[in-house]
Protein backbone atom coordinates (compact mmCIF):
# COMPACT_ATOMS: atom_id res chain seq x y z
CA UNK A 1 0.00 0.00 0.00
CA UNK A 2 1.25 3.08 -1.10
CA UNK A 3 1.26 6.41 1.44
CA UNK A 4 -1.06 8.47 -1.16
CA UNK A 5 -3.72 5.42 -1.23
CA UNK A 6 -7.44 6.31 0.18
CA UNK A 7 -9.98 4.17 1.16
CA UNK A 8 -13.61 5.55 1.52
CA UNK A 9 -16.58 3.70 2.70
CA UNK A 10 -20.07 3.44 3.08
CA UNK A 11 -20.14 0.84 5.99
CA UNK A 12 -21.30 -1.53 3.47
CA UNK A 13 -18.34 -1.55 1.02
CA UNK A 14 -15.03 0.21 0.72
CA UNK A 15 -13.68 1.96 -2.26
CA UNK A 16 -9.76 1.65 -2.68
CA UNK A 17 -8.06 4.64 -4.52
CA UNK A 18 -4.25 3.88 -6.02
CA UNK A 19 -3.60 7.68 -7.26
CA UNK A 20 -0.39 6.26 -8.75
CA UNK A 21 -2.75 3.79 -11.00
CA UNK A 22 -4.79 6.18 -12.31
CA UNK A 23 -4.55 7.58 -16.16
CA UNK A 24 -7.09 10.13 -15.51
CA UNK A 25 -9.64 8.00 -18.27
CA UNK A 26 -11.85 9.86 -16.37
CA UNK A 27 -14.71 7.14 -16.58
CA UNK A 28 -15.62 7.62 -13.29
CA UNK A 29 -16.76 10.83 -12.86
CA UNK A 30 -18.31 11.08 -16.28
CA UNK A 31 -20.45 7.41 -15.13
CA UNK A 32 -20.87 9.15 -11.51
CA UNK A 33 -20.26 12.71 -10.90
CA UNK A 34 -22.51 12.28 -7.45
CA UNK A 35 -20.06 9.86 -5.94
CA UNK A 36 -16.61 10.65 -7.95
CA UNK A 37 -16.01 14.24 -8.12
CA UNK A 38 -12.42 15.52 -8.74
CA UNK A 39 -13.31 18.98 -8.00
CA UNK A 40 -14.31 18.24 -4.10
CA UNK A 41 -12.42 17.03 -1.53
CA UNK A 42 -12.85 14.24 -0.25
CA UNK A 43 -12.98 13.47 -3.83
CA UNK A 44 -15.06 10.35 -3.46
CA UNK A 45 -18.57 10.71 -1.62
CA UNK A 46 -19.61 7.10 -0.44
CA UNK A 47 -23.49 8.77 0.45
CA UNK A 48 -23.87 10.17 -3.29
CA UNK A 49 -25.25 6.58 -4.75
CA UNK A 50 -25.87 3.10 -3.86
CA UNK A 51 -23.64 0.51 -3.61
CA UNK A 52 -24.90 -1.53 -6.43
CA UNK A 53 -23.83 1.87 -8.71
CA UNK A 54 -20.54 2.44 -7.19
CA UNK A 55 -19.44 -1.21 -7.58
CA UNK A 56 -20.78 -0.64 -11.08
CA UNK A 57 -18.82 2.24 -11.68
CA UNK A 58 -15.74 1.13 -10.03
CA UNK A 59 -15.98 -2.16 -11.74
CA UNK A 60 -15.63 0.16 -15.13
CA UNK A 61 -11.98 2.12 -14.03
CA UNK A 62 -9.63 0.54 -16.62
CA UNK A 63 -6.71 0.98 -14.39
CA UNK A 64 -8.06 -0.60 -11.17
CA UNK A 65 -6.82 2.67 -9.29
CA UNK A 66 -10.00 2.35 -8.33
CA UNK A 67 -11.15 -1.26 -6.49
CA UNK A 68 -13.66 -2.40 -3.54
CA UNK A 69 -14.33 -4.90 -0.97
CA UNK A 70 -17.39 -5.37 0.44
CA UNK A 71 -16.86 -4.77 4.55
CA UNK A 72 -17.82 -8.41 5.89
CA UNK A 73 -15.33 -9.88 3.47
CA UNK A 74 -12.55 -7.29 4.92
CA UNK A 75 -13.37 -8.57 8.56
CA UNK A 76 -13.28 -12.20 7.69
CA UNK A 77 -9.67 -11.55 5.72
CA UNK A 78 -8.59 -9.46 8.98
CA UNK A 79 -9.95 -12.41 11.50
CA UNK A 80 -8.41 -15.04 9.04
CA UNK A 81 -5.21 -13.06 9.58
CA UNK A 82 -4.65 -12.66 13.36
CA UNK A 83 -5.91 -17.11 13.67
CA UNK A 84 -2.91 -17.27 11.55
CA UNK A 85 -0.30 -15.37 13.27
CA UNK A 86 -1.59 -16.65 16.55
CA UNK A 87 -0.69 -20.42 15.22
CA UNK A 88 2.33 -19.60 13.86
CA UNK A 89 4.24 -17.77 16.88
CA UNK A 90 5.27 -18.83 20.13
CA UNK A 91 6.90 -16.60 21.95
CA UNK A 92 7.03 -12.63 20.90
CA UNK A 93 10.56 -11.40 21.98
CA UNK A 94 11.91 -8.17 23.12
CA UNK A 95 15.44 -6.47 23.13
CA UNK A 96 15.01 -3.21 25.24
CA UNK A 97 17.38 -0.88 24.74
CA UNK A 98 19.68 -0.27 28.09
CA UNK A 99 16.97 -2.65 29.59
CA UNK A 100 15.70 -6.49 29.66
CA UNK A 101 14.42 -8.85 27.53
CA UNK A 102 10.82 -9.25 27.52
CA UNK A 103 8.77 -12.25 26.36
CA UNK A 104 5.43 -12.65 25.64
CA UNK A 105 3.01 -15.02 24.08
CA UNK A 106 2.94 -19.10 23.88
CA UNK A 107 6.10 -20.28 25.95
CA UNK A 108 8.00 -22.35 28.78
CA UNK A 109 10.33 -21.05 30.32
CA UNK A 110 12.92 -22.96 32.59
CA UNK A 111 15.41 -21.83 35.37
CA UNK A 112 18.73 -22.51 36.04
CA UNK A 113 17.85 -25.95 37.11
CA UNK A 114 15.84 -27.34 34.78
CA UNK A 115 12.34 -26.49 37.06
CA UNK A 116 9.78 -24.51 34.85
CA UNK A 117 9.20 -21.14 36.20
CA UNK A 118 5.86 -19.37 36.61
CA UNK A 119 4.52 -18.59 33.14
CA UNK A 120 3.82 -14.82 33.20
CA UNK A 121 1.70 -13.36 29.93
CA UNK A 122 4.63 -11.04 29.94
CA UNK A 123 8.25 -11.92 31.57
CA UNK A 124 11.04 -9.48 31.82
CA UNK A 125 14.61 -11.31 32.07
CA UNK A 126 17.51 -9.28 33.40
CA UNK A 127 20.05 -8.22 31.10
CA UNK A 128 22.94 -6.37 33.16
CA UNK A 129 23.30 -8.88 34.82
CA UNK A 130 22.63 -7.07 38.74
CA UNK A 131 18.71 -7.78 39.31
CA UNK A 132 18.19 -9.08 43.03
CA UNK A 133 15.68 -10.81 41.98
CA UNK A 134 17.44 -12.93 39.04
CA UNK A 135 16.76 -14.36 36.43
CA UNK A 136 13.89 -11.24 36.57
CA UNK A 137 14.50 -7.91 35.67
CA UNK A 138 13.87 -5.29 38.86
CA UNK A 139 15.15 -2.26 37.52
CA UNK A 140 18.41 -2.65 39.14
CA UNK A 141 20.17 -1.25 35.37
CA UNK A 142 18.65 1.86 35.86
CA UNK A 143 20.37 2.28 38.89
CA UNK A 144 23.71 0.89 37.48
CA UNK A 145 23.50 2.86 34.13
CA UNK A 146 23.72 -0.03 32.06
CA UNK A 147 23.56 0.29 28.86
CA UNK A 148 23.32 -2.32 25.95
CA UNK A 149 21.66 -2.55 22.37
CA UNK B 1 0.42 -9.97 37.04
CA UNK B 2 -1.97 -12.56 35.76
CA UNK B 3 -0.47 -16.10 35.33
CA UNK B 4 -0.82 -17.53 31.89
CA UNK B 5 -3.46 -20.50 31.55
CA UNK B 6 -3.64 -21.10 28.36
CA UNK B 7 -3.38 -24.69 27.68
CA UNK B 8 -2.10 -24.69 24.10
CA UNK B 9 1.03 -26.64 23.83
CA UNK B 10 3.87 -23.64 23.66
CA UNK B 11 5.33 -23.02 20.59
CA UNK B 12 8.56 -22.05 22.01
CA UNK B 13 11.18 -22.33 24.82
CA UNK B 14 13.09 -20.08 26.80
CA UNK B 15 16.14 -21.38 28.96
CA UNK B 16 17.91 -19.67 31.58
CA UNK B 17 21.56 -21.26 31.67
CA UNK B 18 23.49 -21.57 34.56
CA UNK B 19 26.00 -19.00 34.97
CA UNK B 20 24.86 -18.14 30.97
CA UNK B 21 22.98 -16.56 28.74
CA UNK B 22 19.13 -16.77 28.04
CA UNK B 23 18.18 -19.66 25.49
CA UNK B 24 15.26 -18.88 23.26
CA UNK B 25 14.32 -21.18 20.96
CA UNK B 26 11.61 -22.46 18.87
CA UNK B 27 8.98 -20.01 16.72
CA UNK B 28 9.99 -16.43 17.88
CA UNK B 29 9.19 -12.90 16.55
CA UNK B 30 11.96 -11.55 17.58
CA UNK B 31 12.37 -7.42 17.81
CA UNK B 32 15.91 -5.74 18.24
CA UNK B 33 16.17 -2.56 20.40
CA UNK B 34 16.12 -1.08 17.02
CA UNK B 35 12.81 -2.38 16.25
CA UNK B 36 14.17 -4.87 13.67
CA UNK B 37 12.46 -7.96 13.58
CA UNK B 38 12.97 -11.81 12.45
CA UNK B 39 10.25 -14.32 13.13
CA UNK B 40 10.29 -18.17 12.32
CA UNK B 41 12.25 -21.03 13.85
CA UNK B 42 15.11 -19.64 16.00
CA UNK B 43 17.19 -20.45 18.65
CA UNK B 44 19.07 -17.19 19.78
CA UNK B 45 21.36 -16.83 22.92
CA UNK B 46 21.24 -13.25 24.84
CA UNK B 47 23.57 -12.29 27.08
CA UNK B 48 22.64 -12.11 30.67
CA UNK B 49 25.58 -10.83 32.38
CA UNK B 50 25.62 -7.14 31.20
CA UNK B 51 29.30 -7.32 29.85
CA UNK B 52 28.91 -8.69 26.30
CA UNK B 53 30.48 -7.03 23.73
CA UNK B 54 28.05 -7.86 21.14
CA UNK B 55 25.07 -7.30 22.81
CA UNK B 56 22.51 -8.60 23.00
CA UNK B 57 23.78 -11.58 21.50
CA UNK B 58 26.20 -13.68 24.10
CA UNK B 59 29.79 -13.66 23.45
CA UNK B 60 31.32 -16.08 26.35
CA UNK B 61 32.14 -13.05 28.41
CA UNK B 62 30.46 -14.85 31.52
CA UNK B 63 33.02 -16.65 31.44
CA UNK B 64 35.50 -14.21 32.53
CA UNK B 65 33.07 -11.79 34.87
CA UNK B 66 30.92 -14.50 35.93
CA UNK B 67 27.24 -14.19 37.01
CA UNK B 68 25.97 -14.69 40.53
CA UNK B 69 22.99 -16.84 38.93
Amino acid sequence: MDANDKKYTNGEITVFWQPKKCIHATTCYRELIEVFNPRKRPWVNMNGASTEEIVRVVKLCPTQALSFKYNNDIRDEEQKEKTAEGAETGAEVRVMEDGPLVVKGNFVIYDTDGKELKHLKLTSLCRCGSSHDLPYCDGTHRKIGFTGK
Amino acid sequence: MEEDKSTSPAKAEVRILKDGPIMIKGVIRFRDSSGNVTTGEQELYICRCGGSANKPWCDETHKKIGIAY
